[in-house]
């Protein structure tokens, strides 16, 4: 066994260095950075688009000069505790229902809602999908009404406002951070680990496979490689985590969210846990795509390959994110029992279950199937490339017999 | 070699045996029940024309694939893995990573075999001095030629010192220079104590090197013995001019002989020359002329193979 690992260990080394020495390391290592800057533009432009869009929209009243003020007091005093698009007042004319008319028809001016008439008994015309502009006007008409019954409005009591830290998380808070336990290792696991497989092109191209294969088990070389590789990973993840770190202790408050997770088994252990189940994720996903990648013949295998994994590990992050929403339930025990899926849900568990002893089965059942699915792919690879052997299901057929 | 029971590191006066080993790629077989027994200390060559099976034969020997069926034992090991350190190994499709220095390069493959990694720099280092490389030590594989590419690789499949070597068609892409010193090479290494298993097709190098060696063609094994045992399966070729330019001599000389200007050429009698000489002088012939020579490994190679396949073609 020590000779296994001595064997995968050398491999580990040489696709480790092969990667990290050349230039175009650094820009997989800045590859965030991008993402950020378009990410950035994106949402700042989005933003823009939707700030300007709200900002076109209007309700509108048309009143008698006498509701006027009273209106705009009572649209004043409800945006404390609400919002709804800037109210216009205007003032009613001989025809008010066909002022409502030209305002909802006006070009460049987006009113969702308009109200005239009587405030005891107001039409408020609207669009089928601003119903709640509607009620705000409502809500408007019948603050006059009552500041008129019962006299100028005032609040009734007098609070005191005292922020506190939360003491103990709430359900919310603690499905919250086990969702945001899926997502992280989700993502980290999906950018990283998708390039295992184009891992052994560069062997097959330069023929030093049949080297490799010939002093080495293929599980060596595959167990060598998807370690190597998660070297790599894990450079890309002590990086950023280095310097988000250091941008968190130098900047004040920009580490308040995730002081704010609020996990069941503490935050020390959920994020170790967190690392042990990005490594497990990132194993098992990596070891598919490297089994798929060996087997492909040309790039265009590799893609149409990858696709079905990509749709199925989606689906392993539906299936995580529904454990993490409903815990305790039979849909998140299978999820955190189904191999691929179980790093992610087990990575949500420790958010709203302080025990220690599940993650360690866990931990022992997600390392089993990557050596399963390391030893099948290896005997799909020896079969299909190398030739030999009768095959995954010959050689099932023969161990049973 | 009991078949199924896993034995490892047998002390064995043969590093290789195979018993029987089947092959088939889908409908074709490749190796039809080859079996072979290297002795120990010796160079031992596998000899066949393209698509004999020799590749296979040395890949199922090296647990590269597995066979069909029949048993293979490598350095005492049933499973050939379980003796990988004890062996180094010269694929026939050449390949290093084209990134790595030429030092690293054999450091990596020694590494791969158990050799520690400084280690193996310092012999590579030694070795690419020894075999004229020198100068190329940390040069990367992709700066070099082929022909050096290839020394490296070879080097490499040697640094750790192994007491098997398996080389698949060495000899090829090599210049004549190279060749010569690969030879040197071949036969420093059976000095030093180890075992060199290789297969080629070019009999020139059989016949220099191998002091043992089988021939395959059609994946079956059609000889097996000493260079001089293969050349022996032929007849002693004789090469007789006679004194005058006649046909006449013909009706002595045996049925095969064949006129070649001056010259006759035949096949020795299984009695052997002295009684044919003796008729050709007595009726006047005369001998301006006698040669009488043992064909070489390659007119065997070729009777052997030509049999191979006049079988093949009437199964």
């Amino acid at each position: 066994m020590t000779r296994f690992f001595r064997q995968g260990a050398v491999i580990a080394r040489r696709d480790f260095l092969a990667v990290v020495k050349t230039p175009t390391f650094l820009l997989f290592l800045l590859a965030p950075v991008f993402m950020l800057m378009f990410g950035w533009l994106g949402g700042s432009g989005a933003s823009q688009v939707a700030e300007g869009a709200s900002s076109l929209s209007r309700i509108a009243v048309i009143a008698s000069d006498r509701d006027a003020d009273g209106l705009r007091t009572a649209d004043n005093r409800m945006r404390d505790y609400g919002d709804a698009p800037r109210l216009m007042v205007v003032p009613a004319g001989p025809d008010p229902m066909e002022q409502a008319k030209t305002l909802l028809e006006t070009p460049g001016a987006d009113y969702l809602a308009v109200m005239y008439g009587p405030l005891e008994e107001p039409v408020i015309q609207h669009e089928e999908s601003s119903l709640k502009a509607a009620i705000w006007l409502q809500g408007v008409a019948d603050q006059v009404l009552l500041s008129r019954r019962r006299g100028p409005p005032d609040t009734l009591s007098r609070p005191a406002f005292q922020p506190l830290k939360a003491q103990r998380a709430g359900v919310g808070m603690q499905r919250q951070t086990g969702y945001v336990a899926v997502v992280t290792v989700f993502m980290l696991t999906l950018l990283l680990a998708g390039q295992a497989v184009g891992m052994l092109a560069e062997e097959k191209s330069n023929k030093v496979i049949e080297i490799l294969a010939a002093a080495v088990p293929l599980e060596a070389v595959f167990l060598g490689k998807l370690v190597g590789m998660f070297g790599v990973a894990l450079l890309f993840v002590a990086f950023w985590s280095g310097l988000l770190s250091g941008i968190m202790l130098l900047v004040p408050g920009t580490g308040d969210e995730l002081a704010a997770l609020a996990p069941a088994i503490g935050l020390p252990a959920f994020l170790v846990l967190g690392a042990l189940y990005f490594t497990m994720a990132y194993m098992l996903l990596g070891a598919v795509f490297l089994g798929i990648g060996g087997l492909a013949a040309t790039v265009r295998d590799i893609q149409m390959l990858s696709f079905p994994v990509t749709i199925l590990q989606m689906a392993m992050f539906g299936l995580a994110t529904v454990a993490a929403g409903q815990p305790q339930t039979s849909m998140a025990r299978f999820a955190e029992i189904f191999p691929l899926s179980s790093p992610y849900a087990m990575a949500a568990r420790g958010a709203h279950d302080p025990s220690l002893t599940p993650h360690l089965l866990a931990l022992a059942w997600q390392s089993l199937w990557v050596a399963i699915i390391i030893w099948i792919a290896a005997r799909l690879f020896r079969h299909g490339v190398l030739r030999s052997g009768g095959g995954l299901f010959a050689m099932i057929g023969r161990k049973a017999r | 070699m009991q078949p199924g029971k896993r034995t490892i590191g047998v002390p064995s006066d043969f590093p290789v045996q195979a018993d029987n080993l089947v092959k088939s790629f889908g409908k074709a077989r490749a190796v039809n029940g080859v079996s072979l027994a290297v002795p120990q200390g010796m160079i031992y060559g596998v000899l066949g024309p393209n698509g004999a099976g020799k590749t296979t034969t040395l890949r199922m020997l090296l647990g590269i694939i597995d066979p069909d069926s029949g048993t293979r034992s490598l350095l005492g090991c049933s499973h050939p893995r379980d003796a990988s350190d004890r062996v180094g190994y010269l694929p026939e499709e050449r390949g290093l990573y084209p990134n790595m220095t030429a030092q690293d390069a054999i450091a990596f493959m020694g590494a791969l075999r158990g050799l520690d990694w400084k280690t193996g720099q310092a012999r590579g280092a030694v070795m690419m001095e020894a075999a004229g490389l020198g100068h190329a030590i940390t040069r990367k594989i992709k700066q070099m030629s082929k022909g050096m590419a290839q020394l490296v690789q070879l080097l490499g499949s040697l640094v750790h010192q192994p007491e098997l070597i398996v080389l698949d068609e060495p000899f090829s892409g090599l210049d004549p220079i190279n060749q010569q010193h690969l030879e040197a090479l071949v036969r420093g290494e059976r000095d030093r104590g180890a075992t060199i298993l290789f297969s080629t097709h070019v009999m020139s190098h059989a016949e220099r090197l191998c002091d043992r060696l089988a021939i395959i063609a059609g994946g079956e094994r059609r000889f097996e013995g000493t260079v001089a045992e293969a050349r022996g399966t032929l007849a002693l070729r004789a090469h007789y001019v006679p004194c005058a330019r006649s046909d006449e001599a013909r009706a002595l000389l045996p049925a095969d002989a064949v006129r070649e200007g001056e010259a006759w050429l035949f096949t020795v009698p299984p009695e052997g020359p002295e009684g044919l000489v003796t008729r050709l002088i007595s009726a006047g012939h005369g001998i301006a002329g006698l040669t009488i020579e043992r064909p070489g490994l390659h007119e065997a190679f070729v009777r052997i193979v030509g049999e191979a396949r006049a079988q093949g073609d009437a199964a």
